[in-house]
């Protein structure tokens, strides 16, 4: 067992004895809550992995990493932050698709504009913002947002490419 | 919503698995099959736990407890709430979205309602324990410090720049 699954583990225990402790009920319906969404989400979960092994097979590592790979500069931060954009679905079929691409070579800036991309810019997000906020508000939160998430690439890029 | 999502993915999958067989004959069909099989399995204890972390905390929150504790906050204080309470709500756009917009209405400025948007986008509490099993600890916690200060700072930054927009922006809201 890995670091990250005990960490979770723990956790996972701290928080479900926590709920144990209020002894009002919460931690079966933590347990319900929990399982329920795994339930629901375990069909979206199996296709994202299997597209995930797809994907590992299909995807020339060396054409990826070209467009945004660490070596392809502000470019490549842009292409990488605009297909985040695109990535359609919650963080169950994003995530593991955004993994198997770092798993690939992309390179810890690009993965993290993707995530950032996705999370802070999604397109699909945006009909939502439209709707309840207006156009000027989601011109303005875009347009800042774009800059800082740029920077934030290029500074993860600067910092901790290398770091393992 | 979910089911047409799932029809979408399954759509893909049989393509790639077109593409596959196509390029490598029913040997890189099964391979790429297979390899998503085994990565699930293999991360099948840690989603277990992450999806149990995220039942609890969802438990322990509610969107009425973080509206409550947002109000009509302005400044820099209610831009620092604003991220709280943006990282701490849980839902999907259709909740959180309705919320920033009632928060816009019941007073709060522009660079308020910027800070909780992103933080709920760039650093929800409920996705974390989803994103540290599917991306790996490490480059979790990298993103996170490298976005950390992007919430408030964008908050700032519009408050600064076009805060002055709050109330046209507000009026234009339908109610």
């Amino acid at each position: 067992m890995n670091l990250a699954t005990l960490t979770m583990i723990v956790l996972a225990a701290g928080l479900w004895s926590y709920a144990w402790w209020r002894r009002d009920g919460s931690h079966w319906r933590g347990l319900l809550r929990g399982w329920s969404t795994l339930k629901s989400t375990f069909p979206l979960l199996g296709l994202a992995f299997i597209i995930v092994g797809y994907a590992t097979v299909l995807v020339p590592e060396t054409g990826l990493q070209g467009w945004i790979g660490s070596g392809s500069g502000w470019s490549g931060l842009i292409l990488a932050l605009g297909m985040g954009t695109f990535i359609p679905g919650g963080p169950y079929v994003a995530l593991p698709l955004i993994g198997t691409l770092n798993d690939l070579g992309i390179g810890l800036g690009a993965t993290i504009a993707l995530v950032n991309g996705w999370a802070g810019l999604s397109l699909l997000h945006a009909a939502w913002e439209l709707r309840y906020l207006g156009w000027r508000f989601t011109a303005i939160r875009w347009t800042l947002t774009l800059v800082f998430l740029l920077l934030i690439g290029s500074l993860a890029q600067a910092i901790f490419e290398g770091v393992s | 919503m979910r089911e047409r999502t799932t029809l979408i993915l399954a759509g893909v999958v049989l393509l790639l698995a077109v593409l596959a067989w196509n390029q490598g004959g029913w040997e890189m069909a099964g391979e790429g099959l297979l390899g998503g099989f085994r990565t699930l399995v293999r991360m099948s204890p840690l989603l277990v736990a992450a999806f149990l972390i995220a039942g609890l905390i969802q438990l322990f929150l509610t969107q009425e407890n973080v509206s409550r504790w947002l109000g009509a906050e302005s400044g820099w204080r209610g831009i620092f709430l604003a991220c709280a309470s943006g990282s701490l709500v849980p839902g999907g756009p259709f909740i959180y979205y309705p919320i920033a917009a009632t928060l816009f209405r019941a007073g709060a400025s522009l660079g308020v309602v910027v800070a909780f948007v992103s933080a709920k986008n760039l650093w929800p509490l409920v996705r974390l324990p989803i994103e540290f099993a599917l991306l790996g600890p490490r480059l979790t916690l990298i993103r996170l410090a490298v976005t950390l200060l992007v919430p408030p700072l964008l908050g700032f930054l519009a408050q600064g720049l076009l805060g002055h927009q709050s109330d046209t922006i507000r009026k234009s809201l339908e109610p």
